[in-house]
């Protein structure tokens, strides 16, 4: 008869491999997710890193171009202040406009953020029912 | 009438709190009347919330703008279907379609247990009351779904543009239905627990609601990638969102809870694990409720807080508390002495799968959790996305697909060397012959290669049951026979038929994740583009409009291999009451590939628009084998001869010791 202890061990290993796979995980995907004024406030340590900012599209700041599907634009505080400058290439959001609340994922460069998806959060009425949805993912 | 909707949920609440303590207090003393009245008392709280429910819907279909839930929820031009759907569409609606749905379940379980299981009903009636009491005081002190506004609105603000879908109709129902139904085995394994009844009853009475919430939780994730697909419009149907996992973590667990069972039924094991599972199922469901409705996990579209979250987490503390106390209670009697013996056995196959499916949640809830966690520990939010959980959940899923295989023809308890050539010489030669054809066709080596590899294994042992069957009785015709067998054995049957859909999607996901080709460009008419096999030419621009929206429709032109196979118009709506553009796709499935056409801009003044285009493998065979799952479990929950006299033999029996 097989004792307890072996059992233990197997399922132990595949705890082990389980933890394994997501500390894994975490280490090579993570990454930060900052609203603009802490962003703003630690950003020159952030050179070079993937995160994520959530902040306004400011008014007045958007530039489209319907030739190379390049939007250009500037993440601010809600009432406009400190901007950082957004650029991306592909499809502009459904719900991207001016003023509106955006969560951009991208690398931070020296001229700002190289953003490779702009979330739009949803309008405020939205409340999805449980398990409806994705991000509007705008890449 | 909205007054008497708020009447109704008051009483309602009292009715279920007066049931809750009346069934622990006939429960324990053993007063068959005191268990009686707690009985009505829930069948009350049915009725009442049945009436509120009713009051709430005819406000809407009577766009009574004078309700604060009607007015941000519909408007007088809302197509009727999507003014019922609307029930469920917002906040203080679904948390009383919800409660409509647990009432309603209580009853059902009543009635089904009148004559049985009588030491055990007072407990399940008084945890059913509990959680509707904790249901009915949302609605009573936090959220009013018949809250009156200061001034009636002169127009409803509308229900949210992409709800408006006929998915959105039946996909919130059929999870809310998953979620809620997962309390009755809760409430009996609680009623276990707490009349000390510790032996195999509670899991037979339950078995079928189990397969019954697991069933609808199955259906509303698949309805939900549906959704999402065909709405949404990137491209793909499952993204790791918040809110998709709050209803993937209990389906995990559910999905655990149903083969360890087996082995309880079999050899008298693993009790504690078992009542572990139907617990954190139920906690699980909660949780996700918490999730979805807090906003403290920012998924992208909860960004909407509503302040009910500590209440959720309060009323999850509670659970476990209460549950985890009663379980180390009673922990010394439901150990039992029966021990694994082999490696080699189905007991460890499926203990294998527990321990995986189990891990999968885990890492789910890690991942969704991360971002709240590492800002409290380390004063940063940190977030993972889709990639976390692919890499994390890719190899697991693997391990689960060969164990699926594995679990249902290995022998009990120790395998012998004849019994695991007997079982899988045939499989085992299967999915190496389609290895070895993948790797003629070139396909590279990787997680989809691994997986329709260990498909083509599992589809063996699955082919090579029905076959053996088919030998043993080979007088009668194929149909016939088929139908004899299944019927005699309707749950491993079942059972087999749910793995051949579990193995489709598992095909489906991997093709469609490792052999999916994006393209972009800007266009102008005349312009063409290419995806993969097919050659698109964007023809013109149309426009139309109506009183509720008005949209922008790319007519393409679509070659396959060089032949033209018709036009499809991807489309841009811009609906006027939320005043709101949304995409809307257009498609050509086949069972081979869907070709998924989005119309990314338009750009009126250049007459440029930029498309997207997807070919997405196989993506079909996703909803073809949550079909086949349906199927297979309808085959597993019918009631067999065998059994309806198993029930009939114990209703005799619990007849003669009367109380």
């Amino acid at each position: 008869m097989l004792n307890r202890r072996r059992f233990i061990v197997g399922a132990a290993l595949i705890a082990a491999a389980v933890s394994y796979l997501v500390y894994a995980g975490i280490r090579t995907t993570s990454m930060y997710y900052f609203e603009l004024g802490e962003f703003v406030a630690r950003r020159d340590a952030l050179l070079g890193e993937t995160l994520r900012v959530k902040g306004w599209v400011k008014h007045g700041s958007v530039r489209w171009d319907a030739h190379t599907n390049e939007l250009a634009f500037e993440l601010a505080t809600k009432d406009g202040g400190s901007p950082v400058p957004v650029a991306y290439r592909g499809i502009r959001p459904d719900m991207f406009s001016e003023g509106r609340e955006v969560v951009v994922e991208g690398r931070y460069r020296r001229d700002g953020l190289a953003a490779r998806q702009i979330m739009t959060s949803c309008p405020s009425k939205y409340e999805p029912a449980a398990g409806g949805g994705e991000p509007r993912a705008g890449s | 009438m909205p007054e008497l909707g708020r009447l109704a949920v008051c009483l309602a609440l009292l009715f279920a709190a007066y049931g809750a303590l009346a069934g622990v207090a006939g429960g324990i003393r053993r007063r068959a009347h005191l268990v009686r009245s707690a009985e009505h008392a829930a069948y009350a709280v049915f009725g009442l919330v049945v009436i509120a429910t009713v009051i709430l819907l005819r406000a809407l279909l009577r766009h009574d703008f004078t309700l604060e839930y009607v007015a941000a929820y519909s408007s007088s031009t809302l197509p009727t279907q999507y003014t019922i759907a609307a029930l469920w569409g917002g906040q203080k609606g679904s948390l009383l379609f919800w409660t409509l749905l647990l009432t309603l379940f209580t009853t059902i379980v009543q009635a089904q247990n009148r004559e049985r299981n009588r030491a055990l009903m007072p407990f399940v009636t008084a945890t059913l009351m509990t959680v509707a009491v904790f249901f009915l005081s949302l609605l009573v002190f936090m959220t009013d779904p018949f809250e009156r506004l200061p001034v009636a609105a002169r127009e409803g603000a509308d229900l949210n543009p992409l709800l408006q879908n006929y998915w959105m109709m039946i996909h919130p129902p059929s999870l809310y239905t998953g979620y809620v139904s997962a309390s009755v085995p809760f409430a009996f394994a609680i009623a276990a627990l707490a009349a000390g009844q510790l032996g195999d009853q509670w899991i037979r009475s339950v078995r079928r609601w189990a397969l019954f919430s697991w069933a609808f939780l199955s259906l509303g994730n698949l309805l939900g990638a549906r959704w999402a697909y065909e709405v949404l419009g990137w491209g793909g149907y499952w993204a790791w969102d918040p809110v998709e996992n709050a209803a993937f973590m209990p389906w995990l667990v559910s999905t655990a809870y149903l083969h360890s069972v087996m082995i309880q039924e079999k050899r008298d094991m693993l009790r504690v694990w078992n009542v572990v599972l139907v617990l954190l199922t139920f906690a699980l469901t909660i949780f996700g409720t918490f999730l979805t409705r807090s906003g403290v996990i920012s998924s992208v579209h909860s960004f909407t807080q509503s302040g009910l979250g500590p209440f959720f987490i309060g009323f999850l503390l509670f659970v476990l508390l209460a549950a985890g106390g009663l379980l180390a209670y009673r922990f010394p009697e439901l150990r039992t002495p029966a021990t694994m013996e082999s490696f080699l056995s189905r007991e460890a196959a499926f203990l294998f799968n527990n321990l995986v499916l189990v891990g999968i949640a885990f890492a789910v809830f890690w991942g969704t959790v991360f971002p709240v966690l590492s800002e409290w520990v380390r004063g940063v939010k940190i977030t993972v996305g889709p990639p976390f959980f692919n890499r994390v959940n890719a190899p697991l899923g693997l391990v689960l697909l060969f164990l699926a295989g594995v679990g249902p023809v290995i022998a009990w308890r120790r395998a012998s060397p004849r019994n695991l050539r007997r079982a899988f010489a045939g499989p085992v030669a299967a999915g190496l012959v389609a290895a070895a054809a993948l790797a003629v066709a070139r396909v590279p080596p990787g997680y989809a290669f691994a997986t329709f590899a260990l498909a083509v294994f599992v589809l063996g042992t699955v082919a090579q049951e029905f076959l053996r069957a088919r030998q043993a009785m080979l007088h009668e015709s194929a149909p016939r026979a088929l139908g004899r067998l299944v019927g005699k054995n309707r749950r491993r049957y079942g059972g087999y038929l749910i793995h051949v859909g579990v193995v489709s999607i598992f095909v489906a996901i991997a093709a469609s994740s490792a052999f999916r080709i994006e393209a972009q460009e800007t266009l102008k008419p005349g312009d063409e583009m290419a995806a993969g096999k097919f050659r698109l030419r964007y023809e013109r621009i149309t426009s139309d409009e109506n009183a509720h929206l008005s949209r922008l429709a790319a007519e393409v032109s679509v070659w396959r291999d060089g032949r033209r196979i018709g036009t499809l118009a991807p489309e841009k709506r811009f609906y006027k009451k939320p005043e709101q553009p949304t995409t809307e796709v257009a498609m050509r499935s086949t069972l081979s590939e869907d070709l998924y056409l989005v119309l990314g801009s338009y750009d009126p003044p250049s007459g440029l628009v930029t498309l997207q285009a997807y070919v997405n493998p196989l993506v079909s065979w996703l909803w073809i084998g949550g079909v086949i799952m349906a199927g297979g479990t309808l085959v597993t929950m019918w009631p067999s001869a065998a059994e309806r006299r198993a029930v009939a033999y114990e209703l005799g029996r619990a007849q003669v010791p009367a109380e």
